[in-house]
């Protein structure tokens, strides 16, 4: 239990019924997280939201709804703070959903969609994480590799070797903070595979043991405990390389790796990893590799419209290597899956990668 | 003289055939309109009658169907009026032409005097049956069939039977068989005239029995008749070439051109004469009128239109009168919002005085009769049914930015919409008097009246929406109080109840100012319509 969630959402509560008793109407104010208030932080080297505030106020008509909505997480979060239970955003919408009363034909909450935007927003105002206030999300990305952590959960204490976790990896929680301590760390350096199937083959190669690294794929996006995760493990000075596909898609889950998404900017450095490196898959290496460039495949429509807005994100355009790499997929209109690298020989994803870390060939 | 004989063979065709040829130009087109006109010319008959006998009109008519098949009809008309003499009958409702109304410069509903004897006639061309009249006259009550001799242009009037009538007794009844009519009850139809007409003359009762027996009483809803319009002499401006020469025939007293023109126009004093004199060198204004020829008529009506004339009197004409018309829409349609406009006399061509009465209903009675974009225009209270498209008031409606004045869709909302124009002179567009001529200044008066009416109504819309809207705006905030309140009381530690009470009563007073700043605009909301005078500061269109 977060001792400082807890002030924070009575200090919200008494904040509101203090005007509430000067016979004004309640106001809660938040930090405004929108796209124009998402700003590139070069210092920090990741995105954070604005100065700019947004006080929503209860007597507004367009607003009351929300307000009651926030105010109703924020019980409720403190409610799970106190009986020291967790539950998933949606285990709390669920909580939520019920009807305002007999006579009014309304539900506190309809859609989920509607909680979620709230959480978002006490954890701005509030400058708090969801997980301080027990609220977990789902959990995707695995890790392998020689590392201990104790786990604190459910009363116990549980002693975890990530280098003993067989064929399946240990699952990363969605709160690594929260009752999760590192015991021992002897890797080298961190592995990011973009895709399970990858994760699973450099595993069986046995790559994190021989290269004495943490293999970690976020299975896609990452979630916000891998990228907890990888910012701690940057904080102990191990370098981070990120193998994604040669696509718009795979190049966006890196960068969002390291500079944060502008979804949740507002998370800011706690959760970006600015140090990673990006060692592939590259429009460079279909040159390089001859035998990639007959598993090219032809890039959708989705790929090439998000490379062209990377290409107008003033924190990726300010590099000429990636500016270089998006304006190839836009005039070959190729992509490359990181799976291709397995095409030739099954074994040649590890020489790739070991190629590419000894010769420092990546992009930041 | 030519050929006597050749003379008369010649003008009983053209009176019978003039009728089957033209009747088009008096109105009877089409067999629900042929319907409604005969209806229209008895009953404004029986109106005028009434009135000029300072009698509150009831009116009854009746609609018999005796063959659905051959659509042979038979229409019974009675009126309270004073009855008409035995030497009149026939004229008046056999002759055309003959009627009173002719060459008589006042407002008034009929203007030509060919109504009654044309419908004896229609009658008498599709059934070959007289029509029967009873009129009871000063006690005594004459019975009478009336044909029509086409030779001569002459009514054949047989008297049936005459009696002394019962005490008080007095009026007209008109009985007469039609075919090639039908009765349907539409927006063009007998009934919707009726209660149009009702409308506009809220000091008269009607009572109508439809074909299949229904019996719809319009009640009386002023208990006085309109005062009744002053003759007045016309004004130089409001005169074509053919009026003048009709003029200067039937002058009997006058010898010379200048004191005849003195005499019988308004506003032409002495002076003006010699501004005439000194414009037309080669009009001898000392000559007989009778000898007027139409060139000289012709340069006289040209050279009027140079002189600066005083405007016509504007005093003789005589609106239904917004109370009136409140207490005549409320009886009818009991609307939610009504708004009448009480303005002052115009004048057109610079010489004939018109106004223009308003009236606009909204909601309520007119959303239950499941009314909705209804136009309903006047000629000096007679309802013009016909000929909308091309008629200055639906055109001024149509063009209308309703919008403007919170009225959606003119189309699709619950609106009424009252027209009456008065004038001495009607502008029609063409004998059947069913369309007013776009007359650019009376489509201008029109267009500011139907505007000053719509304001009243806008801002009670306005009013009405802002207040739902506040209701509204209370209802979903009150209705988190409860949860707000225990959240906030889990999240703090103090009683809901305090906090829900204060709460409730900070939601209160806030909307509650709200309230107050509507019922302040809402007051002066459908109380407007009282007709000031200012047209030059309405032209914001």
């Amino acid at each position: 239990m977060s001792d400082a969630a807890n002030t924070k959402l009575q200090a919200l509560g008494t904040q509101m019924v203090k005007e509430v008793q000067k016979g004004e109407g309640p106001t809660f104010e938040t930090v405004l997280r929108t796209k124009s208030n998402t700003i590139f932080d070069e210092g920090m080297g990741c995105l954070r939201t604005g100065e700019k505030k947004e006080v929503r106020k209860f007597l507004s008509v367009a607003q009351a709804r929300t307000f009651m909505q926030t105010v109703a997480i924020a019980a409720k979060s403190r409610q799970f703070l106190k009986e020291n239970l967790h539950t998933s955003i949606r285990g709390l919408f669920y909580q939520l959903k019920f009807t305002l009363g007999e006579d009014i034909d309304e539900d506190l909450f309809t859609e989920q969609s509607e909680s979620n935007a709230l959480i978002e927003d006490l954890e701005v105002a509030l400058k708090i994480k969801r997980e301080d206030l027990n609220l977990t999300t789902d959990r995707k990305g695995f890790v392998a590799g020689p590392m201990t952590i104790l786990d604190k959960f459910g009363g116990e204490d549980t002693l975890i070797d990530l280098s003993k976790q067989g064929r399946s990896g240990w699952s990363i929680p969605s709160d690594v903070d929260n009752g999760m301590e590192i015991k021992q760390l002897d890797a080298d350096y961190v592995l990011v595979v973009e895709k399970d199937a990858l994760w699973q083959r450099l595993n069986e190669d046995k790559f994190w043991k021989k290269e004495n690294c943490l293999l970690v794929t976020p299975k896609g996006q990452s979630t916000r405990g891998t990228r907890r995760l990888l910012r701690k493990l940057a904080d102990r000075k191990l370098p981070i390389y990120c193998l994604m596909d040669c696509d718009a898609w795979g190049w966006y889950i890196y960068w969002t790796i390291k500079t944060g998404s502008m979804n949740l900017a507002y998370l800011g450095k706690d959760f970006a990893v600015p140090e990673s490196k990006f060692l592939g898959v590259t429009m460079s290496d279909i040159k390089e590799f001859e035998f990639l460039d007959k598993l090219t495949i032809k890039a959708k429509d989705v790929d090439v419209k998000r490379a062209e807005e990377m290409l107008g994100y003033p924190w990726i355009n300010r590099y000429p290597d990636w500016v270089r790499e998006l304006k190839m997929v836009l005039k070959t209109k190729k992509k490359i899956e990181q799976d291709a690298l397995q095409g030739q020989r099954l074994t040649f994803v590890g020489e790739y990668i070991n190629k590419k870390i000894n010769n420092k060939e990546w992009l930041s | 003289m030519p050929d006597d004989d050749v003379f008369k063979q010649f003008k009983e065709h053209s009176i019978a055939e003039f009728f089957k040829k033209n009747r088009q130009m008096l109105g009877f087109t089409g067999k629900v309109r042929s319907m409604t006109i005969i209806v229209h010319e008895i009953v404004t008959n029986s109106l005028d009658a009434c009135e000029e006998a300072g009698v509150l009109p009831d009116i009854f008519v009746q609609v018999d169907e005796l063959d659905k098949e051959k659509e042979h009809y038979r229409l019974t008309i009675k009126d309270n009026g004073p009855g008409i003499p035995r030497s009149h009958l026939g004229k008046a409702l056999g002759q055309m032409l003959a009627g009173t109304k002719f060459h008589r410069y006042l407002q008034q509903r009929g203007q030509q005097g060919i109504g009654a004897a044309a419908c004896t006639m229609f009658s008498y061309l599709t059934t070959g049956q007289p029509t029967k009249a009873v009129s009871v006259y000063k006690g005594k009550k004459l019975t009478a069939s009336i044909g029509i001799d086409f030779k001569q242009n002459k009514p054949v009037v047989e008297v049936i039977e005459e009696v002394d009538a019962s005490e008080g007794e007095s009026g007209l009844t008109f009985i007469s068989e039609f075919k090639d009519v039908r009765y349907e009850r539409s927006n063009y139809g007998v009934y919707e005239y009726l209660r149009r007409t009702a409308l506009a003359n809220p000091h008269c009762a009607i009572t109508l029995i439809e074909p299949e027996g229904r019996s719809t009483a319009f009640p009386r809803s002023v208990i006085v008749n309109p005062s009744k319009p002053t003759e007045i002499k016309p004004h130089p401006l409001g005169i074509g070439t053919h009026d003048l020469l009709e003029f200067a025939r039937q002058n009997r007293e006058k010898r010379r051109l200048s004191s005849f023109l003195q005499e019988t126009f308004s506003r032409v004093s002495a002076g003006k004469i010699d501004e005439l004199r000194a414009l037309l060198p080669n009009v001898d204004l000392n000559k007989n009128p009778q000898d007027l020829s139409w060139e000289e008529a012709e340069a006289l009506v040209k050279a009027f239109s140079q002189v600066k004339w005083i405007a016509p009197a504007t005093d003789s004409l005589v609106p239904i009168g917004k109370d009136q018309v409140e207490v005549s829409f409320r009886n009818i349609f009991n609307p939610e919002v009504l708004v009448v406009t009480e303005r002052s006399p115009k004048v057109y061509r610079g010489g004939i005085p018109f106004m223009v009465e308003v009236g606009i209903a909204y909601g309520g009675g007119v959303a239950e009769a499941g009314k909705k974009g209804e136009v309903m225009r006047f000629a000096n209270r007679v309802p013009l049914l016909f000929d909308s498209g091309g008629c200055a008031i639906t055109e001024t409606i149509k063009t209308m930015d309703w919008k403007r004045y919170d009225v959606k869709d003119f189309e699709e909302e619950p609106i009424a919409v009252l027209v009456n124009l008065i004038s001495v002179h009607v502008p029609y567009t063409s004998a059947g008097k069913q369309a007013v001529s776009p007359e650019e200044d009376v489509m201008d008066e029109i267009k500011f009246a139907i505007m000053e009416a719509s304001r009243g109504v806008q801002k009670y819309l306005s009013g009405k929406r802002k207040a739902h809207e506040i209701a509204t705006k209370k209802k979903v905030v009150s209705r988190y109080i409860q949860q707000l309140s225990g959240d906030l009381s889990s999240l703090t530690g103090e009683k809901k109840a305090d906090i829900e009470k204060a709460l409730t009563k900070i939601v209160e007073e806030k909307y509650a100012r709200e309230d107050m700043e509507v019922e302040e605009t809402a007051e002066t909301g459908p109380e407007t319509g009282n007709g000031k005078p200012d047209a030059d500061n309405e032209g914001e269109e």
